[in-house]
């Protein structure tokens, strides 16, 4: 095998969860027929189908029965009635959620597009849970001030994968399942191709084209305690950095309040939704402290500093106190039947424990990477902070930073940012090509080659016998960034970060993995995920003590208030010539007018 | 805290003429999962033990194998819990571990599931819906939702399928996933396609094919009944003239209840 193959489509697409497989629909709906879409796992089996609780639209479907309050009883919107929810106020709460740092122009799109993209999942045959009436039903959620998380009981996102994946497939959509990008291929500006695996044979081919679509999630799993996937790995923004991509807001990692304690694995914020309650160690329901209006349904960076506030001052549950109990059983049976099913199972199979009888324990766990490659509103990557295009590059997902989410996503606010900038990157790359983008040559050096002897490293005897196993370097990779860019942080736990984060970066040279053969070998792909593991954290930890605020999921202990003189701004951060990151900031865009930044209570 | 053993049915095509068993020593410990002790062995003991795994929590349905000869997932088996079943073996704190059967192996539990999915995408997965599409949603019941018994929650992850006698011996047969795919679209007041759908599932290879051994309930890690769906698809498919009569009359009210709901 030679790695010298290569094949050319129009459009490749790189990830197939809800951002990459909508890009990949709608692009060969338009007429593009050339389409090759890469995932490293199959497509079915992307990080979009764990999600659980719901996907926003202000469709206005269902509202409070009057009169019962923040955690009263919902009904149907009886046909002629005022409207309960608007797009102005999902807009509103997405801008406050995001602590004023997503860009507003934006943000209209996303909730606008919103109300479109739902009723288009539902012509496509996804089975949503209903009203009495026959329509789609709605929950609340964190930050939003009306009940508008569309659900199908709580494996939302399942549904909706495997429904644009059915329509890729009607579509005649050519997946590579099982197949790993190791590089972008990128020059002068313009995309050309990318470098991948396919991992069964092992063989290393590239791809030529036209344009290229990153999809490729999140970057949750430099976290020790989080509910990704193994799948995200961040790859997608560490190969865009290391082609000359920048990245955007990389310090922003949102911090879900309710993993199952000690693994991670998360406990749907429907939850909360739908009525559970947050314990501490004494059995008070301690948000009444940290947010007296929204209590438990305050938005996510809140209700997981406040958690961790009540671990921290010893108030915490669990052999170690590191633990909050969550509490659902005045639910009752009925509505934790329907309505959490898979959370309940999820409960049993980690805990041991009924949630319909008994507490679960719970931890706040990284969730949700809100950096990423930054794009305009149609998934073009932007170069700079004056939106220059890198020509046939786009992202989408949330492994792209519009930004919509600003410095904090609120629940539901992410299926609905993949399904919508995946929608509208379509429409663009299929554009792009119609209009007669031409295959830019691949760049002359012999890309292949290199991530061969890359691999071939990896999977070489050491010289002189300094072996470092993987998985000791990773796990204090894992560690360093929850205890020092975790949810609370510091100049000083920042710097410490840093200098681990050098010192494993220089030790990545000399690890050497156990499996060499060519077939499947997940071994050394895991060795090459740990190498961009370590090059965004180094980013993450980097704009994090560069940004001398407290904004959204970003905390400073040293600096406990947001500044809007200073920070309300992107942090961008790309390589420079001596191959270290280089920040520099980008205005966020606000309409002073009409939504100027305000104290964010809830 | 005990050790037990892990004892795993290895093979690489290229450098093995047969598949082997390989025994791993592991602690116990009664947080851990089958999927956890696999991980400690493949970071810890010996890196080249290939396995498939992503969500962690049985929803993306990578990670389907056979443990103690049964199929399942091993993200949400606990590891005491397989100990404590009687092995193949019959080795007391011994768990066996092999990939899903009647399928060829790519490497050591990695088995190639091309054919499962090319049946999955014979029976047309997507819904076929009518050619005026309403601007808002159809209104579809949540009784409707409800009689798909689940069916939507399907993960593709194999366990039933790998478990059939009859895929055993017939790879023809379009399988339990999906006809159970099927069912659900047959179930769906908004496709259009009864009728095809029906007398897809009533050829040679269809819902009739189905033996009734019903491994596949045993197997399923989501607690569906493939076995029932195929059932009830055979029975549809017996009265499909009568069916697609009934779905023509539902589609014309759903489209006139969209209609009326446009003008609200
Ligand atoms: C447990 C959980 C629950 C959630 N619940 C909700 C919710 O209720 N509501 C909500 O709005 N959001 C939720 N989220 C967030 C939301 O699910 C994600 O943000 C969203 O699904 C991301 O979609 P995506 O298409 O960008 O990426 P993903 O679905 O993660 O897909 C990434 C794709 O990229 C591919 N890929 C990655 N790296 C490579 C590589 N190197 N080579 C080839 N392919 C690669 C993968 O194979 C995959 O196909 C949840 C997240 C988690 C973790
Ligand atoms: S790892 Fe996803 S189903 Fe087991």
């Amino acid at each position: 095998m030679s790695d010298a193959r290569v094949i050319t489509h129009d459009v490749v697409i790189v990830g197939a969860g809800l951002a990459g497989s909508w890009a990949a629909m709608v692009a060969a709906r338009e007429g593009v027929t050339n389409i090759g879409v890469l995932s490293k796992v199959h497509p079915l089996r992307s990080h979009s189908g764990a999600a659980q609780g719901g996907i926003a639209a202000a469709l206005g479907n269902v509202r409070p029965v009057a009169g019962t309050g923040e955690d009263g009883a919902l009904e149907q919107v009886p046909a002629g009635a005022e409207p309960p929810d608007s797009i102005d106020l999902h807009f509103f709460d997405t801008v406050k959620g995001s602590d004023w740092l997503g860009d507003q122009d934006k943000i209209k799109v996303l909730v606008t597009d919103a109300i479109e993209v739902i009723y288009e999942y539902e012509h496509m045959g996804c089975v949503f849970s209903r009203t009495d009436d026959g329509r789609i039903n709605q929950r609340r959620f964190g930050g939003h001030s009306a009940p508008r998380a569309n659900f199908a009981a709580d494996w939302t996102g399942h549904v909706l994968l495997h429904t644009i994946h059915e329509q890729c497939l009607k579509h005649g959509v050519k997946f590579y399942s099982e197949w790993q990008l190791l590089e972008l291929l990128l020059e002068d500006g313009v995309a050309r191709g990318v470098v991948a695996m396919d991992i069964v044979s092992g063989e290393i081919v590239t791809f030529h084209a036209k344009a290229v679509l990153f999809a490729t999630g999140g970057y949750g799993r430099a976290w020790k305690i989080t509910s990704n996937a193994t799948a995200n790995t961040g790859d997608g923004v560490a190969i865009a950095y290391r082609a000359g991509a920048p990245l955007m807001d990389m310090e922003f990692v949102q911090f879900h309040p309710t993993g199952i304690y000690k693994h991670g694995i998360l406990m749907s914020e429907a939850c909360r939704g739908e009525g559970g309650y947050l314990l501490n160690a004494a059995g008070e329901r301690f948000m009444e402290k940290y947010a007296p209006s929204k209590m438990e349904l305050a938005p996510r960076d809140l209700v997981s500093r406040s958690e961790q506030t009540e671990i921290n001052e010893g108030r915490g549950v669990g052999d170690d106190k590191q633990g909050i109990y969550l509490d659902l059983r005045h639910l009752g049976k009925e509505k934790i039947m329907t309505r959490l099913p898979q959370v309940r199972e999820i409960a049993m199979n980690f805990l041991g424990v009924d949630i319909v009888y008994e507490l679960a324990k719970i931890q706040p766990t990284a969730h949700y990477s809100m950096g990423g490659i930054p794009t305009d509103v149609d998934g073009q990557v932007i170069a700079d902070a004056n939106e220059t295009p890198i020509v046939g590059f786009y992202a989408a997902g949330e492994c792209a930073c519009v930004s919509v989410h600003g410095a904090n996503r609120l629940g539901t606010n992410s299926l609905l940012e993949a399904s919508v900038f995946g929608r509208r990157a379509g429409y663009a790359i299929a554009r792009f090509i119609k209009g007669g983008a031409k295959l830019a040559p691949l760049p002359a050096r012999a890309a292949a080659a290199a991530q061969r002897a890359r691999l071939a490293r990896l999977m070489s005897r050491h010289e002189n016998g300094r072996n470092v196993p993987l998985k000791q370097l990773s796990e204090t990779l894992k560690k360093t960034m929850t205890d020092h860019v975790g949810i609370f942080r510091s100049q000083e736990s920042l710097e410490t970060a840093l200098a681990t984060i050098h010192r494993l970066q220089g030790d990545f040279q000399h690890v050497r993995v156990m499996d060499t053969s060519r077939r499947y070998n997940t071994d050394v792909l895991a060795a090459v995920e740990v190498d961009h593991m370590l090059t965004f954290s180094e980013l993450v930890a980097l704009g994090a003590l560069a940004r001398r605020e407290s904004r959204g999921a970003h905390a400073r202990t040293d600096y406990p208030t947001r500044d809007d003189n200073a920070w309300l701004k992107h942090t961008l951060v790309r390589q420079s010539s001596d191959g270290t990151p280089e920040l520099s900031y980008k205005d966020v865009t606000i309409d002073w007018e009409k939504c100027p930044p305000q104290a964010r209570k809830y | 805290m005990t050790n037990i053993t892990v004892r795993i049915k290895r093979f690489n095509p290229d450098t093995d003429d047969k598949p082997r068993w390989q025994d791993y020593t592991v602690a116990l410990d009664t947080e851990k999962t089958v999927l956890d002790a696999l991980e400690e062995i493949k970071s810890e003991q010996d890196g080249s033990l290939t396995f498939r795994r992503s969500c962690r929590h049985a929803i993306c349905g990578s990670c389907a194998m056979m443990v103690n000869r049964k199929n399942g997932l091993v993200c949400t088996k606990p590891l005491k819990e397989a100990v404590e079943e009687v092995g193949f073996f019959g080795a007391k704190n011994t768990v066996t571990i092999e990939p899903l059967p009647y399928l060829p192996v790519i490497k050591d539990l990695v088995v190639d599931q091309s054919v499962f999915w090319q049946q999955y995408e014979a029976v047309r997965p997507w819904v076929i819906p009518v050619e005026n599409i309403p601007t808002k949603e159809f209104r579809m019941s949540q009784a409707e939702v409800d009689a798909m018994n689940r069916a939507e929650t399907c993960i593709m992850c194999g366990a039933c399928y790998s478990s059939c006698p009859v895929i055993a011996g017939n790879k023809s047969y379009i399988g339990p996933h999906a006809l159970l795919k099927l069912f659900l679209r047959v179930m769906d007041p908004r496709d259009t396609e009864i009728e095809a759908r029906l007398d897809q599932i009533a050829n040679d290879n269809g819902a009739f094919r189905c033996h009734k051994v019903s491994n596949c309930i045993g197997a399923c890690p989501k607690g569906l009944n493939p076995a029932q769906a195929i059932s009830a698809l055979g029975n549809m498919a017996l009265r499909a003239n009568k069916l697609s009569q009934a779905r023509a009359e539902r589609l014309k009210t759903l489209i006139a209840q969209v209609e009326a709901s446009a003008s609200e």
